[in-house]
């Protein structure tokens, strides 16, 4: 085990892939001599070079349409969108080229790749570029969309989407990129579509996604200590393929479902969770399902205003509260 | 329009849609029968409220709601928007009156428990289980039941009642228990769990009794058209004794019991062995044994062609059990809730007893049978309840039945 | 250049002849299956453009990527794709390329090279320079041949996957099929150069080529030397092939929107298939020797229409499958 921060694990994860397997390659805006904006990637152009590690224009459409063309003809390559609202201005390559070209071609082609993206609030960026935008990905028939919470799973989710034959959109938090955590040295694998049960409670489960999941534990913790609820803590991991199976045992045993998301209001990922629930574990609730989501709106700049309109603990407290009898 | 499950009777809460008698897009004429509808013991015929097309059916036959539940649409050509609103759906009517909703609960329901909003795995244990949910602590916010309830109730079961399911094998027949089957036996369990009940029986010599009844026995059934049974005796012995016993009349409320002053004779009625009902003789402390014949007699045909209405099955205030055609010594009842005692009334059968006369005991042949009751004793204690049959028994045995008619 | 389309070989030239003629013949029938209600949804012809497909589908080698648009019957058909599967897919029946599952505008064939028609314009410039790249990257020395229309180079798409290929000089070769309109509207009328590829190449730091698209011995011999180019490892081309369709736009459209002399022209001077059956008699090959393609065309496109009218429409079953590389459609665990 080695001490690591979600960044590097970033770029621990893309090593251990591109050392496994030679068709793996990785393209991006500043990710090989700068080392990514985020620092996510530094080190990778010193051992892998430039053919592998590759410097792109800012052509969006460019590198998500070369790593689409690149996987339909035998390689596996990891492609990085700076910030995940700039999946907007290569949309067409994702939703229409990417996601549905095995479908339209009878399983003709397989679409081994990757787009990482940095996604989230709390940099205080403002409207284009603090965007949880994993909803409009999930929206999508065709694409896998994970969104790890850990240094841990960033480096073994990461293993398994470039592994897996299908795309998948990789969405890392940038509120997340400082925490630390142990990272598994070796050969590390995290399967896609498991959620995980991160704290076992009788009363509620509370289920969230990526920076949303620390917080979700924390207001577990006080929930606990200082109103003696006991809540499970889910961390759904990956929306696509959704582990409904894990959530599902879950909800059926505490009768209650609060979601924490960070994108906002309407059509996030806890709106289709909730219409699951609803229609299949209808008979096993005790209360409203609840979903604690940043509002409607387009993130401000501010940091007061940025922090008050995200999901906070205390407000996950709050909604848990008035659910629980 | 909009045609609702209408509250039939004051303590029915829900219904099950029997029959549609029309169908959707048919044209419907007021007053003809809608639907069928089927609540805890009694089938009632719903007639179209307003002419004009029947545009939906919202509730499919089979199905179970609460009263005022949107059963169906009628469209009738005087149907503006300015109707619809006037029409409160249950949704708005539940939410801006919830207090409403919770005084208007049935007097047995726990006080506070907001019966109609149970949530869905609730509802489902409940159903499951066959439970009344009345009879379990609420622990929720406002007293709301809440699964870990139903489940610690369910826990706290006698052993013998949770055991059931493992006792049977491949070969057994499942018959599953239909809606009165259910409801007696809800009401059943949480009768025996709400009173703690008592037994105790007297006998009594009918002698008296018989002489009117061979007296009467041509007449009065040609007169009247059905046969002159003990049981009017025992009902007018029954009301005349609680005129000196009140408290025998009564339901407990808390920590109040709740004395009647009218006294609503409820009596059993088996319905060929496919259930129980229990038709109500209002105020039948002012009818004589004649009149009171009449009474039961009619209920009993009501009964036996479903015919009662829910207000013939609610509001007793004590309740006769009468096994005595089949030959039965006594039997042990169980109170029907919310009152505080009944009687059973077993085989009056001819026995040799002893008889004190003036020139000393003799063994003498006479009409005797058995009373049995079990009361609550939260509402009164074993000598308050003895008296009162040793009261019975004596109105039985000496007054002048003659002049009851 | 005119020195290697003198020296074209005849195999070549009737290859070339047979290629249109297969083209011509194969979509004039798809419009009649469309005015007949057994095409359904949308069709786009390249009828009167068969020169630029054929002048490739002959030059390229059978390992080389094509990369197309929705008018891409033809681009498919020329690397030797059966015509059967192609008309099968237009009429949605189970013998088609894709079962159904893509239709007109995705013909795709990957064991010919033939790696997908791309309906969203400009898409799929930057995934054909994305397989070059992965040539490039495997040192297969396979180039990927991007055909579209001139409508496209007016997108943004258009100018990343040019600038994007020259920097990593990618073995692909751009091919603008300027057809005079991008769906009604003159492409002159919406664009700020005269020649709406061929000027821009510059921009790129690229030759300046435009060709005469109706003319397969010019195209075929284009296409050669920009495959010569992008195999050796020197970076991409950016062709503009000036071309004409004699019908609309796409399903009926009749493209009254175009001047009758416009078209009539172009049909009667400038059609590039009975110009080049009056060229290959001109060089002496005999005229039974063509006579024999038109028939065996004639009789090959008989056939495919019928299997295609014969097979069945696909199991609806299959509609759930082949969305994940398992063969699923399922989205939880």
């Amino acid at each position: 085990m080695a001490q690591l921060s979600y960044r590097e694990a970033v770029a621990a994860g893309i090593a251990q892939e591109l050392r496994r397997d030679s068709n793996v390659v990785f393209i991006g805006e500043d990710i090989a001599s700068a080392g990514g904006v985020f620092k996510a990637t530094v080190g990778l152009l010193e051992e892998f070079g430039p053919k592998r590690v590759r410097d792109c224009p800012i052509s969006e459409q460019a590198i998500i349409g070369a790593a689409m063309g690149a996987a339909m003809t035998g390689l596996r390559p990891i492609a990085e969108i700076m910030f995940s609202d700039f999946l907007a201005v290569c949309w067409d390559i994702i939703a229409n080229q990417i996601a549905k070209t095995r479908y339209m071609t009878n399983g003709q082609f397989s679409m081994p790749l990757v787009i990482r993206t940095a996604n989230g609030a709390g940099s205080r960026f403002g409207a284009q570029h603090s965007q949880s935008v994993e909803n409009w990905a999930m929206a999508i028939p065709g694409l896998k969309v994970v969104a790890p919470s850990t240094p841990a799973d960033v480096k073994g989710l990461l293993a398994a989407a470039v592994r897996d034959p299908d795309p998948v959109l990789f969405f890392e938090q940038k509120s997340l990129y400082g925490t630390k955590g142990e990272v598994p040295e070796g050969d590390h694998v995290v399967p896609l579509g498991k959620a995980k049960v991160l704290r076992q409670g009788d009363d509620v489960t509370i289920v969230a996604l990526a920076a949303m999941v620390p917080r979700a534990v924390k207001a577990a913790e006080t929930l606990h200590s200082e109103h003696g609820i006991s809540a499970t803590v889910i961390d759904v991991r990956s929306l696509v393929p959704l582990d409904t199976t894990t959530i599902f045992e879950s909800v059926s045993a505490t009768g209650r479902l609060v979601t924490v998301e960070e994108n906002p209001r309407l059509c996030g990922w806890g709106a289709e969770l909730s219409s699951l629930v609803a229609e299949e574990l209808f008979w096993d609730l005790e209360g409203p399902i609840v979903r604690v989501t940043t509002p409607h709106i387009p993130l401000p700049a501010a940091d007061s205003m940025e922090d008050a309109v995200l999901p906070s603990v205390e407000r996950i407290v709050d909604s848990v509260r008035r659910l629980a009898d | 329009m909009k045609v609702l499950m209408p509250q039939l009777g004051e303590t029915v809460n829900e219904g099950t849609i029997d029959t549609w008698h029309k169908k959707a897009g048919d044209e419907v004429t007021k007053d003809e029968i809608l639907l069928d509808v089927e609540t805890e013991k009694v089938a009632v015929e719903i007639p179209v409220p307003v002419s004009g097309i029947l545009t939906r059916i919202l509730v499919e036959a089979g199905e179970t709601v609460d009263v005022g539940t949107v059963l169906a649409e009628i469209s009738g050509p005087d149907d503006s928007p300015e109707d619809e609103s006037d029409q409160q759906s249950p949704e708005t009517a539940s939410d801006v009156t919830q207090t409403e909703t919770v005084a208007a609960q049935p007097a047995a329901a726990p006080a506070g428990k907001d019966g109609e909003r149970l949530s869905p795995a609730v509802r489902r244990l409940i159903a499951e289980h066959d439970l009344d949910g009345s009879l379990i602590q609420g622990t929720g916010r406002n007293g709301r039941l809440t699964r870990r309830d139903v489940l610690s109730y369910l826990e706290s079961r006698p052993a013998d009642a949770r055991v059931v399911e493992s006792a049977t094998d491949a070969k057994d027949e499942r018959l599953p228990f239909n809606r009165i089957r259910r409801a007696t036996a809800a009401h059943m369990v949480r009768s025996k769990s709400t009173s703690p009940h008592v037994l105790q029986t007297i006998e009594a010599d009918f002698s008296a009794v018989d002489r009117l009844r061979l007296q009467k026995r041509n007449s009065w059934k040609e007169e009247h058209g059905f046969s002159l049974t003990y049981l009017p005796f025992v009902a007018r012995a029954v009301c005349q004794a609680i005129g000196e016993f009140p408290r025998i009349n009564a339901s407990v409320d808390g920590d109040n019991l709740v004395v009647h002053s009218a006294i609503n004779l409820a009596f059993a009625v088996d319905l060929n062995f496919e259930g129980l009902v229990a038709p109500v003789v209002r105020d039948a402390q002012e009818l004589k044994v004649s009149a009171m014949a009449h009474r039961i007699n009619d209920l009993v045909k009501l009964a036996r062609n479903n015919k009662l209405s829910a207000d013939d099955l609610s509001g007793g205030t004590y309740t006769l059990s009468n096994p005595g055609p089949f030959g039965t010594f006594f039997t042990a009842p169980i109170i029907n809730q919310p009152q505080v005692a009944i009687l059973s009334i077993d085989a009056i059968a001819k026995r040799p007893v002893v008889v004190e006369g003036p020139e000393g005991d003799s063994i003498g042949i006479r009409p005797v049978g058995v009373l049995a009751q079990s009361f609550d004793h939260r509402a009164f204690d074993g000598a308050y309840s003895a008296a009162f049959l040793n009261r019975l028994k004596s109105l039985l045995e000496r007054q002048d039945w003659t002049l009851e008619f | 250049m005119n020195d290697k389309i003198q020296n074209l070989k005849q195999d070549t030239r009737l290859k070339l002849y047979r290629s249109m003629l297969e083209c011509r013949q194969m979509e004039q029938r798809a419009y009649d299956l469309f005015m007949q209600n057994l095409v359904k949804g949308t069709s786009h012809l390249g009828l009167g453009q068969e020169a630029i497909a054929a002048g490739f589908g002959v030059a390229m080698r059978a390992d080389d990527y094509t990369f197309c648009t929705y008018r891409g019957h033809n681009h498919t058909l020329v690397r030797g794709v059966s015509m059967t599967g192609i008309l099968g897919e237009l009429m949605g029946r189970d013998c088609g390329l894709m079962r159904g599952k893509g239709g007109s505008m995705h013909l795709t064939s990957v064991e010919h090279g033939v790696m997908g028609s791309y309906a969203i314009i400009g898409a799929h410039l930057p995934i054909a320079a994305g397989a070059a790249w992965s040539a490039q990257y495997r040192g297969t020395e396979q180039v990927a041949v991007c055909f579209f229309g001139d409508g496209t180079t007016n997108i943004g798409a258009f100018h990343e996957a040019l600038n994007f290929s020259v920097v990593w000089s990618l073995p692909v070769v751009f091919v603008c099929e300027n057809n005079l309109y991008m769906e009604y509207t003159p492409i002159g009328d919406v664009t700020a150069v005269a020649n709406p590829a061929a000027d821009r190449a510059a921009a790129y730091g690229l030759e300046s080529i435009l060709i005469d698209g109706n003319d397969v011995d010019v195209v075929y011999a284009t296409a050669c030397k920009a495959l010569e180019r992008a195999r050796k490892g020197e970076g991409p081309s950016l062709i503009e092939a000036l071309t004409y369709r004699h019908h609309g736009h796409s399903r009926a459209d009749p493209g009254k929107y175009r001047p009758d002399e416009e078209v009539a022209m172009w049909k009667e001077q400038r059609d590039p298939i009975s110009n080049y059956r009056a060229r290959l008699l001109e060089l002496g090959i005999a005229e039974a020797d063509l006579v024999a393609i038109e028939t065996e065309t004639d009789e090959l496109v008989d056939r495919a229409t019928e299997e295609a009218s014969n097979s069945p429409p696909p199991p609806v079953e299959i509609a759930m499958t082949d969305v994940w590389a398992d063969g699923s459609s399922s989205w939880r665990n």
